[in-house]
């Protein structure tokens, strides 16, 4: 695993319009980690997801992913460099008009100059490294939300992305499956070395899967504490850290 | 980037070394390179070297576990050498049935099976749309009984949106419509030097027929369909099923407010386009040579108010159609992302159909009734 900053964050300032919600964010992302976002609701953490996977330009402030800026560089690089990372979406996202095989195809069909046998191969390697290998021929609207999700995320990895971005992956998951997806994750990360970013709220997931936590926080907008979770969770001098680590701690018991 | 050698040895022996990154856009140069080559040599045997090559993920593996399955040499013998035991690992996703596999198809019905499920669904869509007005029949004049429950505001706004915003488009349409109308009749009439007539012709066909459908049309597009669309939007955000839940039921809270609106709004905007349709008409006229009192009192000798009373009878007919239709797609707005489009759709070619069989009959029944 080296260490060479593979997404690097820079005096970010996030919002919408005029609307402000986070400011001057610095955080950088190494090759081969699995990094949490963690923080309140409201707090800016899928807005600071969306400035960095391109989707919202940043009020100020630069995203470096790979060592390109990305809203910096010409249509064709910037393509070239999206093309290098994948995105599960929070409700996964898939096309409704057409089948789960055809949706983790899509990928290889528009982007990918490989023979349709090769094609065929990796769809079905994907489908089954989630477990959807008997889904291949159903429609989105046909399958549960957590098949659904395994199915995006089956999408979001077609194409061997470097980094993975995920959005609340374990949100609408029963905690069986849940836990599935975080040993997914886990795999995935060992054996690849691909990197993880993920954006949630499941703080058991992040005990299980994250080298490192950034929690953001809507009071004084910024990320207030970074590090590895069992350290913030132990020895944070921050309350507004510690009572977030334990509060979800005390749920999970509780549950 | 991936580079791939491949020396030819003797007795049909082949040595095929990769090197570099394996990746989606290395490995599918790879792949067609080494199948088209590959292919003309024919090999007994094939010796992978791998130990300076890298798998990016699923992709590279894909490719050398189809080299080892002799995907690219039927019949010969593969070896590979320097895999990685992470690679290995990989290349165990892949089983050997996922080689046979192809593409799954969704289901296909046969002409048949598909003319018969469509007939059923015509046959279900008319008992629903029988049902849906039997529904309105109690629901509206329990609303109009009980002015106090009604959400008078959603009525006041959706009158304004489909009715005072309409207005400029239907003053076009109509007074266009009846340019046209006169336009086309003035030479017959003439033949029989009763061009004079044609005043009865604009008067008649305005008030009687084309005010009231074009009206209805006009308003089929713009606010059945919105209809359509706002409630089907609803439903697949769930805000119906909320509403039932909450106690409320959704005709009496989304439905007749729509269809009154239409109810109301449909008539007024259609006396408005059977007055542009006659100014179209008369604009025509004058332009003839006629004089404004000569038309004028032609106009008003023949149609009176029993012919407007026809016109506006169809116009409320119409304005339920339209409120109705446009609110029963809406509701029955089905899932997934072209859901709510299909029900704008479906809206609006059920508007329009009803409002003109309706016309038709209308019109035959007074025809023989006369």
């Amino acid at each position: 695993m080296n260490q060479e900053a593979i997404i690097a964050v820079k005096n970010l300032t996030a919002g919408y319009g005029q609307q402000v919600v986070l400011e001057k964010v610095n955080f950088h992302v190494h090759s081969g980690e699995v990094v949490a976002i963690v923080g309140p609701s409201g707090s800016g953490k899928s807005t600071l997801l969306k400035h960095i996977i391109g989707l919202l330009p940043p009020l100020s402030g630069e995203v470096w992913i790979k060592d390109k800026d990305l809203w910096a560089i010409t249509a064709r690089e910037r393509r070239d460099l999206l093309h290098s990372f994948g995105v599960l979406y929070q409700s996964g996202a898939l096309f409704g008009s057409m089948t789960v095989f055809d949706n983790v195809r899509l990928p290889l069909d528009e982007l990918t100059d490989l023979p349709e046998v090769a094609k065929n191969l990796v769809v079905r390697s994907r489908l089954r490294l989630v477990g959807l290998s008997e889904a291949c021929g159903k429609m989105p609207s046909e399958l549960s939300g957590g098949m659904q999700k395994r199915a995006a995320l089956a999408r979001a990895l077609v194409l061997d992305p470097q980094i993975l971005f995920l959005d609340e992956p374990s949100v609408g998951l029963d905690p069986i499956t849940s836990a599935g997806l975080d040993k997914l994750l886990l795999d995935l990360s060992r054996s690849l070395g691909i990197t993880l970013v993920v954006v949630t709220h499941d703080m058991e997931s992040v005990n299980t899967v994250a080298t490192r936590v950034l929690m953001v926080d809507d009071e004084t907008r910024s990320i207030i504490a970074e590090g590895p979770p069992a350290e913030l969770r132990e020895r944070s001098r921050n309350p507004r850290v510690r009572a977030f680590f334990h509060r979800g701690q005390a749920e999970m018991e509780a549950m | 980037m991936a580079a791939c050698e491949l020396r030819e040895e003797s007795g049909g022996r082949v040595l095929l070394k990769l090197s570099g990154s394996l990746n989606a856009e290395s490995t599918a140069a790879c792949w067609r390179d080494l199948e088209r080559r590959l292919h003309g040599m024919r090999p007994t045997s094939v010796e992978v070297e791998l130990s300076e090559t890298r798998l990016a993920g699923a992709i590279g593996a894909a490719l050398l576990r189809y080299i080892a399955e002799g995907g690219m040499t039927p019949g010969a013998k593969v070896v590979m050498r320097g895999l990685s035991e992470q690679a290995e690992k990989v290349l165990q996703t892949f089983t050997v049935e996922d080689f046979r596999a192809a593409r799954p198809q969704p289901h296909k019905p046969s002409i048949p099976t598909e003319a018969g499920e469509f007939t059923r669904l015509f046959w279900e869509d008319v008992k629903e749309q029988i049902a849906f007005f039997g529904t309105m029949v109690t629901a509206l004049p329990s609303a109009w009984l009980h002015p106090k429950r009604m959400r008078w505001g959603e009525v006041r706004r959706v009158m304004e949106i489909a009715g005072a915003n309409a207005l400029p488009v239907v003053a076009i349409i109509s007074g266009m419509v009846g340019m046209v109308t006169v336009l086309e009749a003035a030479h017959p009439l003439a033949r029989f030097g009763a061009q004079i007539f044609l005043a009865d012709v604009i008067g008649f066909s305005s008030v009687r027929d084309t005010g009231p459908v074009v009206t209805a049309i006009l308003l089929a597009g713009r606010s059945g369909s919105a209809f359509a669309a706002e409630l089907g939007t609803m439903k697949v955000n769930q805000e119906l099923d909320a509403l039932t839940t909450m106690g409320l039921d959704p005709i009496r809270f989304l439905v007749v407010q729509r269809v009154t609106a239409a109810l109301l709004v449909t008539p007024l905007l259609t006396i408005y386009a059977m007055l542009m349709g006659i100014l179209g008409g008369l604009v025509v006229m004058r332009s003839l040579g006629f004089p404004p009192m000569m038309i004028m009192h032609q106009l008003s000798g023949r149609v009176g108010m029993s012919d407007i009373g026809v016109g506006l009878t169809k116009s409320a007919i119409f304005g339920v159609i339209v409120g109705g239709m446009g609110a029963l797609r809406g509701l029955q707005t089905g899932e997934g992302p072209s859901a709510v489009g299909n029900a704008t759709t479906r809206s609006v070619i059920a508007c329009i159909l009803l409002i003109i069989l309706a016309n038709t009959l209308y019109s035959s029944l007074l025809y023989f009734w006369q």
